[in-house]
């Protein structure tokens, strides 16, 4: 390390010609042959890589030629001439890194701003190697850590490569823990997945089943309801084929009080034509509704009243006088409450089958690892703001005073085409000032927690989210980590 | 910024119905016509006709230095004092005052940078049918007709422009208010009436009542009070809800002007209207009144955000202005006798040789204040640009980094999103210099202050843009919401410092904030107050890169009348009727103020502004308000700048891609490369519309706005040294053609194209889908270079240029040199010290001039000389720079890295000489199917005295 500070402290003189360029560039070539070797190196190792580096240094060409990577040296081998990269022009060699732009590629001027498409490698030792536009070296503007795009400028540039170093190493070895943790979490998330998506299907089947059974029910109830009213219709036919208008059903006495019977009816109830006559089998059962026994109360409400309003059939009036409690009779009314009861449940059961359909069509990943934020919310609160973020749902924004407006609600998976579920869009939310709706799109990122981590409006009525989740984990990213570097 | 409706939706639920309701286009309902305004209308009334005004010679007093004479009105006796000057450089002022006003009449102060010096007046004859008095040289005679009054402007025995020729001279004398009066006599004659009633009743003559009926007497009062009710507006209007009280009463005044054997007007911005100015006579005529206008409609000649009430007329043989000083509502109607003739109608004058002198007559008219104009005689348009620079003085000098490119939004939501939106600019190589911020940065709408969460810590993201050398700019509107707990209102109130209602009280209206009241800036106490404010320990969270923009400044008054202020609250002794021009004026010039102040004198102030009237120009920059996101608002963009630029106003431009509404990306490009060729270069969008940072439109769209704001920085130094010119003479840096080719008639109406300075032609692709434009390059015997090809083309010819989505049809003059930093930096700042390359464009006679500008960019240091002036001529094959202010010292690192000669030959060898004496051969290289000769790494610097011959 003493080498290269010494080099450093001749470099804010102004000197930059001494042994540290060229040092440096080797470094820089040995880093990039030996970059993975490097990374496994201890604090003592490097010393004796940095004597190595030294070592090498006489064999070094072109050490005039600033701003370029080792893979680049070949090209400005010190020869007489220089052949534009492009092959457009050859110029003297002296007028590599003259500060005048003679290559339409920019290939002469690799360490000055002279070209405008021209660049400059940052070598960046400790840290990482990158390229900067020509037009910011020696612009007063420290891009590279290592300062060495400002060897000619009033810019005080530290080399800050070493601090950035450690920092990105901490970084890559915080996400690195991060995503093991987050992988692991994601396993499990996984697992938990197939066994929901298991029990989600369980569920399904069980709904249908319970709707078959219904539909059976359903069935049955239909016949009885169609039946009952064939009955009622009859009854009511020969009641008016009786009496024209004037029959009367006299109900004599009383019995049951909770409930009536057919036999009740048969011997309490008098058609009253023109002479009084007791009913019919037939014609009983029709006033029941089809059924053999009704209760008390049914009857009254609903044939009764048919009955005794009815111009047809008159009732004789002491004779149905009901006793409290009243009593008895039955219609085809009743089964079509029941039916109706049936068909409810039949309907609610669909619909609860169509829903976990509909959620159980949706793309939740490879692993089924989305499910289960599936009935789940999260929430974030943002100035003033309470945003919440409820997966292939609806996210929506509650403000201090309590209105709440929908962001959107679940649209599609849009990430891209290497990885589509790095980004979700919710749409047709709330309708905007200036026309359209609003939407959010949803960004997915690793993290060993689930969470919304941020919510941003760039544009009116266009909001980001960040969210964090384990099952956002790739393992792609751990191969990225290895780059790090010393 | 949006005008009212659109922003206010935060602040007042109340008008949301009415937004609800507008459409895409101003609702002209909210603002009035001719008709609206009453005496605009009882103006318009009076027809060109005799004169009642006639000159009392008699009165006539000449002194060294001035005339004063007075008018008198046959009607009704009242006399006026008209005062002529002569003033130094071919000025004629002519003031119009009462003689005897009821109380003083306002004089607009502090937009004349001075008291016009003058010179003396000679009598050349007198009788009793007028004077003639001298103006100097030239043969330039007023004459002044006493009955009926009027003044001619001669040279030899051209008129070259009449006052009062067509009678409609008016003023409005002050009176006392006549209806309390007059309701007293009528009401006595009434009594009497009743009492002779009762006599006739009395007598029971049935005829009694007819007679009465028919008596003339009594027809006469009728009569009376018909005129009372035409006269309805004199002491008080409404307009809308609106009522304006008028406890002056009427005051209009009213003066005309014909300018024989012209048939071109220019100027009398804002207008969103051709350049040439068109006839009245069918419609309204051009309104001069400071509003807020909501999504403004083109080419109309309705009032917009600014107001400068000075026209240009010419014709081939010369150019003249008039400069009506006035800062009441002002009206200005056009008419010519060659406007409703056909070209077969003129050639038909011509062939029978009866044709009249084509002719233009203007009218202005004021709703208070008095006549004081400025007759500015040219001859030549400079001549006219350095007559009203003389008295209203020149554009600012700006900053340079103002030149660069300004990246603006309403709004960037938090300093995260600065960091990000500045960072996409580094990514994608894109350079800038200022980010802006709209109010939604304060902490609610209560300027000086921050967000307290989402620019919590702004000294922080300050010096995160100063690090990459760059800047932001803060807006600071003058309408201060009242609120007890905000520091600048408690200030203000507390001082006394706020406008005032009718009754005394501080007046509130409504704006961004909710209930805002206006500080008063025609106090200078309030200006000085309001410029401390600036100070780095006032503005919390302010920094020497922070600069500011005043918008809302017409003022902006979200309730009151025509979306302003009423027009009958108070600042000291004058009704807010006679300043209200000036209010936008005022604010910009005690902002301008401030931020010079924070740095001691030291540095030069950025402030925009939207409204603006005469003598804006020294104080920053402006642009033309909320434009909207089509191809009609781009186009409209280039008439605009180019009026506000002949009325001094060179610091101007349009938000890049429209404010309202989305722009198609073809439209936004276009629109880039026609913004990175107007003076004032910043991107704004409304804060409904999508993001529209340059790099969203794909790679290929990314590239094609990169380049044109490349080609923006890389004429920096041209452009500078524009701004340098313009500061010192006044020209306008974005030109009309004519301005340089005023003997080309063809050239007279051209405003789909424009100059930068001399030496650049313009012709913005603002077309959607085209193939292809055709450009008029002027001058006969003038060649101009394609800046991207190199292509020769000859002048004085429409030329058809084949488009693509990446052209910019921009020429290079033959015979100018234009200095240009190619090396593009992330901000103007990072390229200070860069090397300069020189294009040299050789001209017929294969000669060619140009100049070089440099200075810090930022101080005022360059008023202590502190700055490099070199003029760079090519004559002879010998192309030299010498210094133009020997008496200035600075130095420079920059050098000349290059020079490219454009139709040049090949020389045999190239051969630089320094001062030092020294020679040495220079490489060059030959395009000869361009004749491009580049001369290769001459190193001189760039302050030298150096020579280059070509051999």
């Amino acid at each position: 390390m003493r080498h290269v500070t010494a080099c450093f402290r001749k470099r804010k003189h102004g000197e930059f010609k001494c042994l540290s360029r060229s040092f440096k560039q080797v470094l820089a070539g040995f880093y990039e042959t030996g970059r993975r070797e490097f990374t496994v190196l201890d604090s003592d190792m490097r010393f004796q890589v940095i004597v190595a580096a030294v070592f090498w240094s006489g064999f070094v060409e072109s050490r005039k030629v600033r701003g370029i990577s080792s893979s680049y040296k070949r090209f400005y081998k010190e020869r007489k001439s220089f052949l534009c990269i492009d092959g457009s022009k050859i110029i003297p060699f002296e007028q590599v890194n003259d500060d005048y732009c003679d290559c339409e590629d920019g290939s002469d001027e690799p360490g000055t701003s002279a070209c405008p498409r021209g660049r400059f490698y940052c070598t960046n030792l400790g840290f990482r190697p990158h390229y900067i536009p020509s037009s910011r070296v020696n612009d007063g503007i420290c891009d590279c850590c290592d300062a060495s795009d400002e060897y000619n400028s009033p810019a005080h540039c530290q080399n800050t490569c070493w601090n950035l170093g450690q920092k990105e190493r901490a970084y890559v070895e915080g996400q690195m823990r991060t995503l093991d943790e987050g992988l692991r979490l994601k396993q499990q998330l996984i697992e938990e997945g197939v066994l929901l998506w298991r029990e989600k299907q369980a569920q399904l089947r069980e709904l249908q089943q319970v709707a078959e059974d219904l539909q059976i029910k359903l069935e049955e109830h239909r016949r009885r309801k169609h039946e009952a009213e064939r009955l009622k219709e009859q009854t009511l036919k020969a009641l008016e084929a009786g009496d024209s208008g004037k029959g009367r059903i006299l109900m004599r006495s009383c019995c049951n009080p909770y409930s009536i019977t057919v036999d009740e009816v048969k011997t309490k109830v008098v058609l009253v034509h023109d002479e009084e006559r007791l009913l019919s089998e037939d014609e009983a059962l029709g006033l029941l509704g089809g059924g053999h026994q009704i209760d008390l109360t049914k009857f009254r409400r609903t044939l009764w009243d048919v009955l005794t309003r009815g111009d047809s059939v008159k009732v004789r009036s002491i004779s149905l006088h009901f006793q409290h409690p009243p009593r008895c009779f039955f219609a085809a009314e009743w089964e079509a409450t029941n039916l109706k009861k049936v068909e409810e449940a039949y309907e609610t059961v669909n619909m609860e089958i169509s829903d976990l359909r509909k959620k159980l069509a949706i793309d939740y990943g490879t692993d089924w690892e989305f499910l289960f934020l599936n009935s789940q919310c999260y929430k974030l609160k943002v100035y003033e703001y309470i945003y919440t973020l409820c997966p292939f749902n609806q996210v929506t924004q509650k403000n201090t005073a309590g209105t709440e407006v929908s962001l959107g609600t679940w649209g599609m998976w849009a990430g891209t085409p290497k990885n589509q579920y790095s980004q979700m869009v919710y749409e047709n939310g709330e309708p905007c000032w200036q026309g359209g709706s609003r939407t959010t799109t949803v960004t997915l990122t690793c993290g060993t927690e689930t969470a919304l981590r941020s919510v941003k409006e760039p544009s009116k009525c266009q909001y980001i989210m960040d969210f964090q989740t384990p099952v956002a984990c790739q393992p792609v990213l751990k191969q990225r980590g290895i780059h790090s570097e010393l | 910024m949006a005008s009212f409706t659109e922003r206010m939706v935060p602040v007042l639920v109340l008008w949301l119905a009415v937004c609800l309701a507008e459409t895409w286009a101003v609702d002209r309902g909210n603002f009035k016509t001719c008709d609206q305004s009453a005496f605009c209308k009882r103006q318009r009334a009076l027809k060109p006709g005799e004169s009642p005004y006639r000159a009392l010679l008699e009165t006539m007093e000449l002194t060294n230095t001035r005339l004063t004479l007075q008018l008198i009105n046959d009607n009704n006796k009242v006399r006026l004092l008209l005062e002529l000057y002569r003033l130094q450089g071919n000025i004629t002022r002519v003031k119009i005052n009462e003689l005897k006003p009821l109380k003083p009449r306002y004089e607009v102060p502090d937009v004349l940078i001075r008291e016009p010096p003058t010179e003396p007046l000679s009598l050349l004859s007198q009788d009793e049918n007028g004077v003639v008095l001298s103006l100097g040289s030239e043969s330039q005679r007023v004459i002044i007709s006493a009955r009926p009054f009027r003044l001619d402007i001669m040279e030899g025995s051209d008129v070259l422009m009449s006052l009062n020729s067509r009678g409609l001279l008016t003023f409005e004398h002050l009176r006392m208010r006549k209806d309390t009066f007059s309701y007293k006599v009528t009401s006595t004659v009434a009594s009497v009436w009743d009492n002779i009633k009762r006599v006739f009743s009395s007598q029971a003559d049935p005829e009694a009542e007819k007679k009465e009926e028919a008596d003339p007497a009594n027809q006469a009062e009728t009569t009376k009070e018909e005129e009372e009710k035409v006269e309805d507006g004199m002491w008080e209007e409404t307009f809308k809800s609106h009522s304006d009280s008028k406890p002056n009463g009427p005051s209009a005044i009213s003066l005309d002007f014909s300018l024989p054997g012209v048939e071109h007007v220019y100027g009398i911005p804002e207008h969103a209207d051709t350049l040439r100015l068109k006839t009245t006579e069918n419609g309204d005529p051009y309104r001069l009144y400071n509003l807020d206008v909501f999504q403004y409609e083109l080419y109309n000649p309705m009032a917009l955000y600014g107001a400068v009430p000075v026209m240009l007329a010419h014709n081939t043989q010369r150019t003249t202005g008039i400069f009506w000083l006035n800062a009441a509502e002002t009206w200005v109607d056009i008419s010519s006798n060659t406007a409703g003739k056909t070209v077969f109608g003129k050639m038909l004058d011509y062939v029978q040789g009866s044709s009249e002198t084509p002719q233009t007559d203007v009218r202005w008219i004021s709703e208070s204040g008095i006549i004081d104009v400025f007759l500015m005689l040219g001859p030549t348009p400079k001549d006219v640009f350095s007559q009203y620079a003389s008295l209203t003085g020149t554009q600012s000098f700006p900053p340079l980094a103002s030149l660069g490119y300004h990246q603006c939004r309403w709004n960037y939501n938090d300093q995260e999103d600065v960091q990000s939106v500045d960072a996409g600019f580094d990514e994608h190589d894109i350079p800038y210099d200022f980010i802006w911020l709209d109010i939604e940065h304060t902490d609610g709408k209560r300027y000086f202050t921050w967000d307290p969460h989402k620019f919590a810590t702004p000294k922080e993201m300050l010096q995160g843009l100063m690090d990459k050398k760059r800047k932001l700019v803060a807006i600071v509107d003058p309408h201060i919401k009242v609120d007890s707990n905000y520091k600048i209102h408690n200030e203000i109130r507390s001082k006394g410092f706020y406008i005032k209602n009718k009754d005394g009280g501080d007046y509130e209206g409504w704006c961004w904030p909710g209930s805002a009241s206006y500080p008063d800036f025609f106090r200078a106490d309030m200006r000085a107050w309001w410029a401390s404010m600036f100070a780095y320990d006032q503005y919390e969270g302010s920094m020497e890169n922070m600069y500011t923009w005043n918008d809302m400044n017409e003022p902006s008054v979200f309730n009151g009348p025509e979306v302003t202020m009423h027009k009958d609250t108070v600042h000291g002794a004058w009704e807010h009727r006679d300043v209200h021009n000036l209010y936008g004026f005022y604010v910009q010039m005690a902002t301008a103020e401030g931020l010079i102040q924070r740095s001691g004198g030291i540095e030069r102030p950025f402030v925009l502004t939207r409204a603006f009237f005469a003598g804006s120009q020294r104080y920053g920059a402006v642009w033309t308000g909320d434009n909207a996101a089509e191809w009609d608002h781009l186009k409209i963009s280039i008439p605009m700048c180019l009026s506000l630029g002949l009325v001094g106003i060179s610091f101007c431009g349009a938000d890049v891609g429209g404010f309202f509404k989305s722009p198609s990306t073809e439209l936004l490009v276009r629109w880039y490369q026609t913004g990175a060729y107007q003076p004032f270069f910043r991107a704004h969008a409304h804060l409904d519309t999508p993001r529209r940072e340059p790099w969203l439109f794909g790679p290929e769209n990314t590239a094609l706005i990169r380049e044109a704001v490349r080609q923006r920085y890389t004429l920096l130094p041209y452009w500078y040294q524009q701004f340098y010119h313009a500061h010192r003479t006044g020209e306008p840096i974005m030109r009309p053609l004519w301005v340089e080719y005023p003997q080309d008639p063809a050239t007279f109406a051209v405003d789909d194209e424009f100059l930068i300075g001399r030496d650049l032609l313009v012709h913005p692709v603002t077309e959607e889908g085209a193939r292809g434009v055709t450009a008029y390059l002027p001058g006969k015997d003038t060649v101009w270079f394609d800046i991207h090809t190199f292509q020769k083309h000859n002048g004085a010819q429409n030329l058809y240029i084949p488009v693509t989505m990446s052209s910019i049809p921009v020429f290079q003059r033959g015979g100018s040199i234009i200095p240009r930093k190619v090396r593009v930096r992330r901000s103007s700042t990072c390229m200070e010290h860069d090397p300069y390359t020189l294009y040299v464009a050789l001209n017929l006679q294969r000669t060619a001039e140009g100049e070089l500008y440099i200075d810090d960019g930022h101080t005022f240091n360059y008023e202590k000389k502190e700055f490099i002036h070199r003029r760079l001529s090519f004559a002879k094959n010998i192309l030299s720079s010498v210094n133009l202010a020997p008496d200035a010292q600075f130095t420079t690192r920059s050098w000349i890295e290059r020079v490219v000669i454009l139709g040049a030959s090949k020389p045999s060898k190239v051969t630089l000489q320094t001062a030092d004496g020294q020679d040495s051969q220079l490489e060059f290289d030959f395009d000869a199917s361009m004749s491009v000769l580049t001369l290769r790494k001459p190193g001189m610097n760039a302050g030298a005295d150096w020579t280059v011959m070509l051999q």
